[in-house]
């Protein structure tokens, strides 16, 4: 491959067109997700452009708005959204470069062409083009000029942010000593989106639309919204500002690619460059060393066994602690969220007279069956991980067919294993949901519908898990994956949490007709419903699971 | 009928393993096209063939980790896709190019492998200390699997398939990417075994290997048995590296090739 004389970022950009279109040469089952998610991104993105394209026919304040708050909107998204949910596409890892003789900025300029060449980006850059009409309508064609290089400049803030974030993080996750900041950092950045959001929706029905509008420039001149304000600053005769903008924002993309360059010369250098880890004495028996202390009391079968594996491998494996933390940070940002646009119960009012009311809501009445919604939603969504349970494995899990194990076993032991670490979180988001309401019998309550949107979860991605399971690109990138199985992810997320609903509608149902009495019967009736459902959904899973275990491992082995 | 005899009945006399018809095709692509082999209990079996010729997925057959398009496999009578767990159990197998559960230490790895087959776990611990202590890998202490060394790997992979005391090994490439300490070891181990009553059958590229090794050898290419049988009836007196390039059909260089280099 002639990477490494000039004119090389072609073939970046040929071979990551070559794999995109090779992926619909896959499965049907793949081809279909893949069209799948070809198709969602252009409803997002006729949606987007629908927004951007809004202030034409209207005042140019509400451009202002819509270009500020929205470009904001885009770059956060683009950093967050991979980060938390989606991955990013690591068809072309770094890690497969490692030998040709490319020089570093050859080497990012190639991935950041393969990385615009992608469905998301290709998305964002047709979506933020809505802004050229707005532009044109109230500046000219000058205007829209400007905002046509503001478009661009964008789209490559927004794909370098992504890939230089996940980067760092990815770096951050493979060290060992740096993990659990990591971890801490995501936590505190997902956090953030919900008092940012809560702050601007509460400002409103208050505030002015010319105070908004002025919120809106300001962010205009930071990296967030700069791009995309250029066709005002042309229509509001201040091209010296165009030229600062884009000064901004190449300022900013050039030091997001320099921080990216030093990230990707780790992820290059891989695991030969980590110096080997020191090596600490093993103590106690073998089968000791394999339950982790609080695990001690489970019996030492091969359900004790698998269950000690998977909590161990919750823990130890990058890409599990990723979602484990995602899990986490939604799992106290929804509760806070809702409570705090949710008002207080009518029936409980009475009984807070001199608490402070949150007035930020501006949708009116919220009916607590949003508060107990989203807590089934809490659960529910920390249990789509499953979905794609054995897909964390990959080919490790051929032992499981060189070894006799039965598929209702290794069922359960996973159920409980991934139990073990998530039902704790989720007792700290029903708390968390009681301490911001200030009535602890909520807390009972949330448990219970947390419970059960948890176990009702498992139960439904049981079989999915089975049925549908995807590859994850091998590499040390937690956050990689294949050209289009983030789209996979979402829609069997969106699936599992469907059908969830449904199977958690009685309890809900119980929660809303029988306030009275559902705190007091949360609790019992969660753990009771939840135990038989997953029970119920292992044992029905199980002989699938031995009958489908070739095809499985199949599956998510990964491909290349 | 040879099928009725080994499926049904469980004798002493039954080969570790016996493959018949195997067949796999990948979309287009013939795999393995109709394998038959015998492995007789107490041989010492090489497995040889080019890259390609489908000694993996043949192999993958055999020990359960690939459903077969056609054909039966047999581990001491006992069908491997009818009475998986009867013939799993006595069975260890070290496969090639799959990852173990290798975010687990050494010690865990065994561990987990034991209990997960039911044994005791007094048991386990003992032949895990052992097997540590033999295949050198007690110093790598607390070291997860996926930081230890190529040959590491291959020995932790070793151990876990002889915890269990198998009577059948099915091992693919054991040798690849090992030193030449670790492959001096795990050969003794394999040796001992054999002589000990069990049966290892494992794929390889290198002749010489397979020729000190071996009491039997199959060569494998297009995914058919081309020869098989003793080293001594399938070497017929020459050495097997000039049999399997006879029989495979290679390619010689006339000199002219990469003059550039």
């Amino acid at each position: 491959m002639a990477v490494n004389r000039p004119g090389a970022l072609r073939v970046f950009a040929r071979l990551k067109l070559r794999l995109l279109a090779n992926r619909l040469r896959g499965s049907s089952g793949q081809v279909v997700l893949f069209l799948g998610g070809v198709a969602v991104a252009l409803s997002f993105t006729f949606a987007g452009f629908a927004i951007f394209i809004a202030p034409a026919f209207s005042d140019p304040e509400v451009w202002t708005l819509v270009s500020g708050f929205g470009g904001t909107g885009l770059v956060v998204g683009s950093v967050l959204l991979p980060l938390l949910w989606f991955g990013v596409d690591d068809t072309l890892d770094p890690a497969r470069f490692a030998l040709l003789p490319v020089p570093r900025w050859r080497m990012v300029a190639g991935l950041l062409v393969a990385a615009l060449l992608s469905v998301p980006a290709a998305g964002l850059l047709v979506a933020t083009t809505g802004l050229l009409v707005p532009a044109a309508v109230h500046g000219g064609v000058a205007a829209a000029v400007a905002q046509a290089v503001g478009v661009v400049a964008g789209m490559l803030l927004c794909v370098t942010a992504a890939r230089a974030v996940v980067n760092a993080f990815a770096s951050m996750l493979r060290s060992r000593r740096m993990r659990d900041l990591a971890g801490i950092l995501l936590a505190v950045l997902g956090a953030a989106i919900g008092p940012a959001q809560l702050m601007l929706m509460s400002t409103v029905p208050n505030a002015e639309l010319a105070q908004l509008a002025r919120a809106a420039e300001v962010l205009g001149w930071t990296p967030l919204a700069a791009p995309y304000t250029l066709g005002l600053e042309v229509a509001a005769g201040r091209p010296w500002a165009v030229a600062l903008k884009l000064v901004i924002t190449l300022a900013t993309v050039a030091l997001l690619l320099g921080w990216w360059a030093r990230s990707l010369e780790s992820a290059m250098r891989g695991a030969v460059a980590s110096g080997g880890p020191k090596v600490r004495e093993a103590a106690g028996t073998s089968v000791g060393q394999l339950f982790p202390r609080p695990l001690r009391g489970l019996p030492a079968s091969p359900f004790g066994a698998m269950v000690a594996r998977e909590v161990r491998y919750w823990w130890r494996d990058a890409r599990r602690r990723a979602n484990l933390i995602t899990i986490a940070v939604l799992g106290v940002l929804v509760p806070l969220m809702v409570t705090l646009f949710a008002p207080a119960h009518p029936a409980n009012q009475a009984g807070r007279e001199g608490t402070v009311e949150f007035s930020l809501s501006f949708s009116g009445e919220v009916s607590p069956l949003l508060l107990w919604s989203a807590c089934v939603f809490v659960g529910a969504f920390a249990a789509t991980v499953m979905a794609n349970q054995f897909g964390f494995d990959a080919t490790s899990y051929a032992a499981h067919l060189v070894i006799p194990v039965r598929g209702e076993t290794e069922l359960r032991a996973r159920a409980v294993g991934y139990a073990v670490l998530v039902v704790p979180v989720l007792l700290v988001a029903g708390a968390v949901l009681a301490g911001l309401r200030g009535q602890p019998q909520d807390m009972l309550a949330a448990w219970g519908l947390l419970l059960v949107g948890f176990s009702a979860g498992m139960a439904v991605n049981m079989p999915l898990s089975v049925l549908a399971p995807y590859a994850l690109p091998e590499g040390s990138n937690p956050f990689a994956t294949a050209s289009g199985s983030g789209m996979a992810k979402s829609f069997l997320a969106f699936l599992s949490l469907l059908v969830t609903f449904v199977v958690a509608g009685p309890a809900l149902l119980t929660a809303h007709l029988l306030p009275q009495v559902w705190p007091w019967l949360a609790v019992p009736a969660g753990v009771g419903y939840g135990v038989a459902v997953v029970a119920l959904s292992c044992y029905i899973t199980g002989d699938l699971l031995e009958h489908r275990r070739p095809r499985l491992l199949a599956a998510i082995t990964p491909k290349g | 009928m040879r099928r009725r005899r080994y499926g049904l009945s469980v004798t002493d006399t039954a080969p570790a393993l016996l493959l018949e018809g195997l067949y796999k095709r990948f979309d287009t692509k013939v795999a393995v096209d109709g394998v038959h082999l015998e492995v007789p209990a107490g041989s010492f079996y090489g497995l040889v063939g080019p890259n390609g010729a489908g000694k993996t997925t043949s192999l993958s057959m055999a020990v359960g980790l690939l459903r077969p398009d056609a054909g039966r496999a047999f581990v001491l009578g006992h069908d491997v896709w009818a009475d998986p767990v009867a013939a799993k159990q006595r069975l260890g197998v070290l496969p090639d190019g799959v990852r173990m559960f290798d975010r687990l230490s050494g010690p865990e790895l065994l561990a987990y492998t034991g209990l997960l087959r039911g044994m005791d776990p007094a048991t386990v611990n003992q032949r895990a200390d052992e097997l540590l202590d033999v295949l050198a890998l007690r110093d790598a202490g607390r070291t997860l699997v996926v930081d230890y060394s190529a040959g590491m790997k291959k020995k932790i992979g070793l151990a876990c398939a002889l915890l269990h005391a198998p009577r059948l090994l099915v091992l693919d490439e054991p040798f690849e990417a090992v030193d030449p300490v670790s492959a001096s070891l795990i050969r003794d181990i394999l040796t001992r075994y054999v002589a000990g009553g069990g049966t290892v059958i494992f794929s390889s590229h290198v002749m010489e290997v397979v020729e000190r090794l071996c009491t039997h050898v199959a060569i494998l290419a297009d995914g058919q048995i081309k020869r098989a049988g003793t080293l001594a009836e399938v070497g017929a007196g020459r050495p097997l590296e000039e049999v399997f390039v006879e029989v495979v059909g290679g390619r010689t260089a006339t000199g002219d090739e990469l003059s550039w280099l």
